[in-house]
């Protein structure tokens, strides 16, 4: 039974100068408790088809110009404002990609439901709160009573999305709209949101829209795939036809460049006879019982208990190799990278570069660390100062450093453009006018004119589109058969770490459970951990299941 | 993203039309002010201090457009020849406690710790005397005169300044494009002056253009507690302090002069907004 439906609805720019179409003719129908995923790149426009359907357009331009919107036989596109508060929340509710900005955080999590509940239904207060609470339980809060009275930041991420999803609820909503509910979350949370979406739908016979630019994400969880590109529906379908035999040639790209697994098994196998052990090379980098501590809250009367982001880290990396670090956030990751280059203050243990301890002689080390290793961040935008052109930034790092004569600066800029794949006429842009792909390649860039030895990469794909992902991953392999260079790659994506990576370190509560070759580490991981964190990666399988049981299980086990 | 890009030039072009209208309008008043200023000799039908015992208090004519004051002086010559004094007051009173204001405030930001700690304490030791008091009492040790005013101004209105640009440092540096510059290896200097400052600096610039008006009311009420300009210069704040007596029967003494006031204090505040748009559509 079709609950709403879609038909031919286009939403389009206008101002004074033009109008520019950015939905066309989207057309599709959702049933009775169907999850429908709608994939696409950001930017095609997933987002506002979900704005457009509940009559809130993020911008006065934008009008929808043709097309409907039918609910249960009724068109609720050209309803009034009054009418149509009355169909957003009670019949179609939504949740957000991030909860924290989307929660009230000065009002206690119980008292936001209850708004809902108030408006949308006649409760007395004590009901109210009852209901509120079973609400809570049923999303999965393990003390509802104690939920109920606390605020947005004394919950976790994921804990967070879990109370939005509560308050979605609290109208008893017939479809949820659920834009990128999982983005922001770390796979095992991941895993559980999903999860609880899907138990949802079980319970109470909920029709879901989701949307994630995850194509794992949706097969999955979903029923039928809708992909979206520049603003229409390219192909929409049953999920496992959609897979298995994509018609369109966008799809086709989308499901390739997916790193799901099972793909890279058999290429795997073959390169592993090939690869030999150096164990004779002296290691580049050598982490000795690193100890960093973070004083959270420090007054000049007492010092409050010490936060420790890595509690005795070991490793060695050696020259030529690509290694992964991964874990969830908070796992350390980072930390042990910025500790690695003088980043961050170490509170015990050692640190040597090439021989050049950095607890020692640190003045010496750091020169030979900033000359030799470089950075790629995680948020291309936030890397690049937005008031400088690409040449200056470029400019400044090889003026800093002072080893290329002035006259040459102008054609090294060139080559490292060249490099990275970028073309020249990016010389005069601003960070502003760049894509995130195109942002992280000028980061790449920053990075390489240093001529590094040793690149650090810290989740410098997270927050790019998947095709761009695939890119810049591609741009990364070539850059070390080119090179030579060592990298380390840290993510929290271990897909990405399997298809790139020669070996792995898998971090958690700041300590390495894990290191290994990944091969071995990925096909017989012998710590639970991480093969709890393997199992949660959402899998471009649609007859797998998303493991969370178990990965539940040893989260409420630490 | 392809599809939001074209966005963007049309979206800044539409931002400088807009940023426009406030630019030239406060950009007009300024140089109606400035040109004033140059050719107040020209300009002023009167010798601004030329006391006429024959016409004293005489309401707005057409020979006096602005009528007379106590002593007879020609009001608009007054206002003319006043906007060379104000002017200086309002740029120098904000340019010093500016420049040194941001320049503390990126320090305590970016280095932290004990610098930031001291930095702060004293910034709450200036807040904590009423501004007034403060001023007076530097300027009466320096003795009265306008470069005590500077003086003073300077070592009061920092405060402001460096509170503004401090917090917006303290976000700066934590973002990802600070740490890359720290971990290419520029030096402090150049990741405090030319990565975080420029994108500190619009909070800075707009409230400068703001506290213009409140510069120009303080050396007002300095001059009229007889510590600023010293008469019979033409000031528009001894103007007003010296109206007041006779605001019932000549209320043109204190209202040319004070209009004035607002007048340029609106310039500066339009064009300060219109530059900080600017500086921020730059990005």
């Amino acid at each position: 039974m079709t609950i709403l439906s879609v038909k031919g609805l286009s939403v389009s720019y206008q101002d004074k100068v033009e109008t520019r179409s950015l939905l066309e003719d989207a057309t599709f129908d959702l049933g009775q408790s169907e999850i429908l995923g709608l994939v696409g790149e950001s930017g095609s426009g997933k987002s506002l088809l979900c704005r457009a359907i509940i009559g809130l357009l993020p911008s006065t331009k934008l009008s929808v110009t043709s097309g409907d919107v039918v609910l249960e036989g009724r068109s609720i596109l050209g309803l009034e404002e009054k009418a149509m508060m009355d169909v957003r929340g009670r019949r179609i509710g939504m949740i957000f990609q991030n909860p924290t900005s989307h929660l009230d955080p000065v009002m206690r999590i119980g008292d936001q439901i209850c708004e809902g509940l108030f408006r949308h239904g006649s409760y007395s207060k004590q009901d109210a709160r009852v209901q509120a609470i079973e609400l809570l339980t049923q999303v999965g809060f393990p003390d509802p009573a104690r939920a109920f009275r606390s605020y947005a930041h004394e919950f976790s991420g994921g804990m967070r999305q879990r109370a939005m999803i509560a308050i979605a609820l609290s109208c008893e909503p017939e479809i949820l709209i659920a834009d990128e509910p999982t983005t922001a979350l770390d796979v095992t949370v991941q895993a559980q949101i999903l999860e609880l979406l899907l138990e949802l739908r079980k319970k109470r016979g909920l029709s879901i829209i989701l949307i994630t630019h995850d194509l794992g994400v949706v097969a999955q969880t979903c029923d039928r795939i809708a992909v979206m590109r520049e603003g229409r529906i390219v192909e929409i379908e049953e999920k496992r036809k959609l897979l298995s035999a994509p018609q369109h040639s966008y799809t086709k790209t989308l499901i390739a460049s997916h790193p799901s697994f099972d793909d890279h098994l058999a290429s795997r196998a073959l390169d592993d006879d090939i690869v030999v052990e150096e164990p004779h090379i002296k290691p580049i980098f050598e982490v000795d019982d690193l100890v960093v501590e973070f004083n959270a809250g420090k007054s000049w009367f007492r010092s409050k208990a010490a936060f420790r982001a890595l509690a005795g880290v070991s490793c060695q990396i050696f020259p030529g190799d690509t290694i992964g670090i991964v874990g969830e956030s908070g796992s350390g990751k980072s930390t042990l990278a910025r500790a690695m280059i003088g980043l961050t203050p170490i509170t015990s243990g050692d640190i040597a570069y090439d021989g050049a301890v950095l607890t020692l002689k640190r003045d010496q080390a750091l020169r030979k660390l900033r000359r030799e290793v470089a950075m790629v961040f995680q948020d291309p935008f936030n890397a690049l100062n937005p008031r400088m052109t690409v040449e200056a930034m470029l400019r400044e790092v090889l003026e800093t450093q002072g080893e290329i004569a002035r006259n040459a600066i102008d054609s090294r800029i060139d080559e490292l453009l060249e490099l990275v794949g970028l073309d020249v006429s990016f010389r005069p842009r601003k960070p502003k006018s760049l894509s995130g792909g195109q942002c992280q390649r000028v980061g790449i860039a920053r990075a390489l004119a240093v001529n590094p030895k040793v690149i650090i990469a810290d989740e410098c794909v997270a927050a790019l589109d998947v095709t761009i992902q695939a890119q810049i991953i591609s741009l990364f392999k070539e850059l070390r058969e080119k090179m030579a260079l060592t990298i380390i790659f840290i993510a929290h994506d271990l897909a990405i770490v399997r298809e790139l990576c020669e070996s792995v370190i898998v971090m958690h509560h700041g300590r390495i459970v894990e290191a290994g070759r990944t091969e071995d580490v990925f096909d017989n991981p012998e710590q639970d951990y991480t093969a709890n964190l393997l199992a949660a990666i959402p899998n471009i399988d649609p007859d797998k299941p998303i493991g969370t049981r178990t990965v539940a299980r040893a989260i409420q086990g630490n | 993203m392809a599809q939001t890009r074209p966005f963007f030039p049309q979206l800044k072009w539409r931002a400088l039309m807009s940023s426009n209208t406030t630019l030239t309008l406060g950009f007009c008043i300024l140089a109606f002010f400035i040109a004033a200023a140059l050719l107040a000799p020209l300009v002023a039908p009167f010798d601004p201090i030329l006391q006429d015992a024959s016409a004293r208090l005489q309401a707005p004519t057409l020979l006096h457009p602005f009528g007379t004051d106590n002593f007879g002086r020609d009001v608009l010559s007054r206002v003319i020849w006043g906007v060379r004094i104000d002017l200086q007051i309002a740029l120098l009173g904000v340019l010093f406690p500016m420049i040194i204001g941001t320049i503390l405030g990126t320090v305590a930001g970016f280095l932290g710790g004990i610098v930031d700690t001291i930095l702060m304490r004293i910034i709450d030791i200036v807040l904590a005397f009423p501004f007034l008091v403060l001023m007076l009492s530097i300027i009466t040790i320096l003795g009265p005169g306008l470069a005590s005013f500077y003086i003073a101004m300077a070592l009061v209105g920092w405060v402001s300044y460096a509170r503004l640009v401090r917090a917006q440092i303290l976000v700066l540096k934590t973002m990802d494009f600070a740490v890359a510059a720290q971990s290419l290896g520029y030096s402090r200097l150049r990741i405090m002056f030319r990565h975080l400052l420029p994108n500190a600096l619009t909070g800075s610039i707009v409230f400068a253009m703001s506290d213009v008006i409140l510069v120009l009311l303080n050396g007002a009420a300095i001059s009229y507690l007889g510590l600023g300009v010293q008469p019979p210069a033409a000031e528009w704040g001894i103007m007003v302090a010296e109206g007041q007596g006779f605001i019932t029967q000549a209320w043109w003494i204190t209202f040319f002069p004070g209009f004035a006031i607002v007048c340029l204090a609106l310039g500066f505040s339009l064009l300060g907004d219109a530059l900080g748009d600017m500086w921020e559509a730059e990005v």
